[in-house]
């Protein structure tokens, strides 16, 4: 599960005042109760647009966020490594299969969002913009990355939107063997030999800054995101999120040993919050428009798969069929 | 292409980066509706859609997608424009009450399968099965026959016919599961390696 540090458009509220404010009233009250819409229910044209916008980035990100670990499984250390690598990569992609599905119930096709992902018109989550060098990032990845993804998820499965809190639960449930895989293969890097406990130190060292970006820019640069609040579209700021992940995990990487390469990083007794170098968010911005090492990977095997993939979709295509838009 | 993986610079050269036609309609194939039955005697529940090119195939697809980690008895997939469904209703407001009784229809009764959401969020649960000429007819049979009480917000009528069951042969598809541990959290303890570790740093400092 790769979902996280969504990016939203600037929110324009004045359409708002073009909505029908009786509806509007009885949309938001049913959220307020905490109960969920579904896709056949009245909502506001802006909660439907960043709804759709934010589960196909997450879906993107799970098809994207395939890659770095995929790369791994030819060279994977041994068959039982192999085998569980397979298999979260299978469950990635699946995931997106499920992700694709909500948004789609939200009224925009598959193919449109697969176009939007190849063109560079859509995103996905940054970190997946960075190579996997060793076996280390790739263990990186499957347990803090995934960390993250997970801090992000359980939040968003309290959101409001029916079809998206299902996949996610569902995605969540799936999630649990990632998580312990992941760390599995950390333990077994630090209580290794001093080449393997150096090979996670680099490793950690390259990723704690795409990490610490991974949550979104920070609450006080980030686009003011109220009223995606109210909606339950987000379910917590940036910043929570990351402060989260912090509370959770740093503990963790400290008991095995590791250097978190940021002197800053402390945990304030008297706010209970974490303080950190604030992270360099320009280069988060240079990343996310197409300047990090491997964007152009990315969406090159994206882009060729499809290319390739084409004759197999015409030679199936089933003439009578008719799209209606999924139910549920 | 540079890149660190020896399959990505095999791949061919095909178009121009960031370039694609934009896709024709159904590209992706229709949408199939997914019902899995987790355990024996339960009943089937909706679990989501996959794309396919024909029934056939959505079957092999929702059993990969919808059946890899956990246990299911029992699959089945329908055509989404098979799905006839009733109005959705909030509150204390029964969908049934929505439904228009409707008499004797002429005409061959075919089978339909009834699910009812019992709650907003939740999926749809199989209710029962009911005999009728229409999906219609069906709906305003099972309100008198399957609604009981419970406050019910949304119904779908699937004609029984168009519905790609799992054969009794297929029962085996789900049987190497459990064989499966690498997929399962509780197979990777890593606690005790961790423990030896941590007693050892301790001792040496």
């Amino acid at each position: 599960m790769y979902g996280g540090g969504n990016t939203f458009e600037g929110i324009k509220t004045e359409g708002l005042k073009e909505e029908d404010p009786v509806k509007l009233a009885e949309f938001e009250a049913r959220i307020e109760r905490g109960e969920k819409i579904e896709p056949s229910d009245w909502m506001p044209q802006l909660y439907r647009k960043q709804l759709i916008r934010m589960i196909e980035q997450h879906a993107h990100s799970e098809i994207i966020g395939a890659l770095p670990e995929g790369t791994w499984i030819t060279r994977a250390p041994g068959f039982k490594r192999k085998m569980a690598l397979m298999a979260k990569v299978q469950d990635e992609v699946g995931h997106a299969q499920l992700l694709y599905s909500a948004a789609e119930t939200l009224g925009k096709s598959r193919e449109q969002m697969i176009d939007d992902l190849i063109t560079g018109k859509s995103k996905y989550s940054n970190i997946f913009n960075y190579p996997t060098f060793t076996w280390a990032d790739c263990c990186f990845i499957s347990w803090l990355v995934d960390a993250g993804a997970i801090v992000n998820q359980l939040a968003n499965a309290k959101g409001s939107y029916g079809p998206y809190c299902r996949a996610l639960d569902r995605i969540c449930a799936e999630e649990s063997f990632h998580l312990k895989y992941g760390h599995h293969c950390v333990i077994f890097l630090a209580t290794g030999s001093k080449i393997q406990r150096d090979m996670f130190q680099d490793a950690l060292n390259r990723w704690w800054p795409p990490m610490m970006h991974f949550f979104g820019p920070s609450d006080k640069i980030s686009i003011h995101t109220q009223v995606l609040m109210k909606w339950k579209v987000k379910m917590g700021t940036n910043d929570d999120m990351r402060n989260q992940f912090l509370d959770m995990y740093v503990p963790k990487i400290w008991e095995l040993g590791f250097t978190i390469p940021d002197y800053n990083l402390k945990k304030n007794t008297e706010t209970s919050r974490w303080e950190y170098t604030e992270p360099d968010w320009e280069e988060f911005k240079r990343v996310i428009n197409g300047g990090g090492p491997c964007n152009k990977e990315r969406l090159e095997v994206r882009r060729i798969a499809e290319e390739r993939g084409k004759w197999v979709r015409e030679a199936m295509k089933a003439p009578k069929q008719k799209y209606v838009t999924p139910l549920a | 292409m540079t890149s660190l993986d020896p399959r990505v610079i095999r791949l061919p050269e095909i178009g121009e980066f960031g370039k694609i036609e934009p896709k024709a309609a159904l590209d992706q194939f229709g949408t199939f509706e997914v019902f899995v039955q987790p355990a024996e005697g339960k009943s089937f529940q909706h679990e989501g859609i996959v794309h396919a090119s024909n029934l056939e195939l959505a079957f092999v697809l929702a059993k990969e997608t919808f059946t890899r980690r956990f246990t299911c008895f029992s699959l089945c997939v329908v055509d989404t424009r098979e799905v006839f469904a009733s109005p959705f209703t909030e509150g204390n407001q029964n969908a049934y009450d929505l439904i228009p009784e409707i008499f004797g229809q002429d005409g061959p009764k075919v089978n339909y399968e009834i699910y009812h959401l019992l709650k907003r969020g939740k999926q749809h649960i199989h209710a029962g099965s009911i005999q009728a000429t229409s999906p219609e007819e069906a709906m305003s049979i099972a309100k008198s026959q399957l609604n009981k009480g419970k406050v019910i917000f949304n119904i779908w009528a699937i004609r029984s016919s168009g519905i790609r069951f799992t054969s009794v042969e297929e029962n085996d598809l789900w049987f190497t599961l459990p064989e499966k541990k690498f997929r399962d959290a509780a197979e990777y303890k890593g606690g005790d390696k961790l423990k030896v570790f941590l007693e050892n740093q301790r001792n040496s400092t």
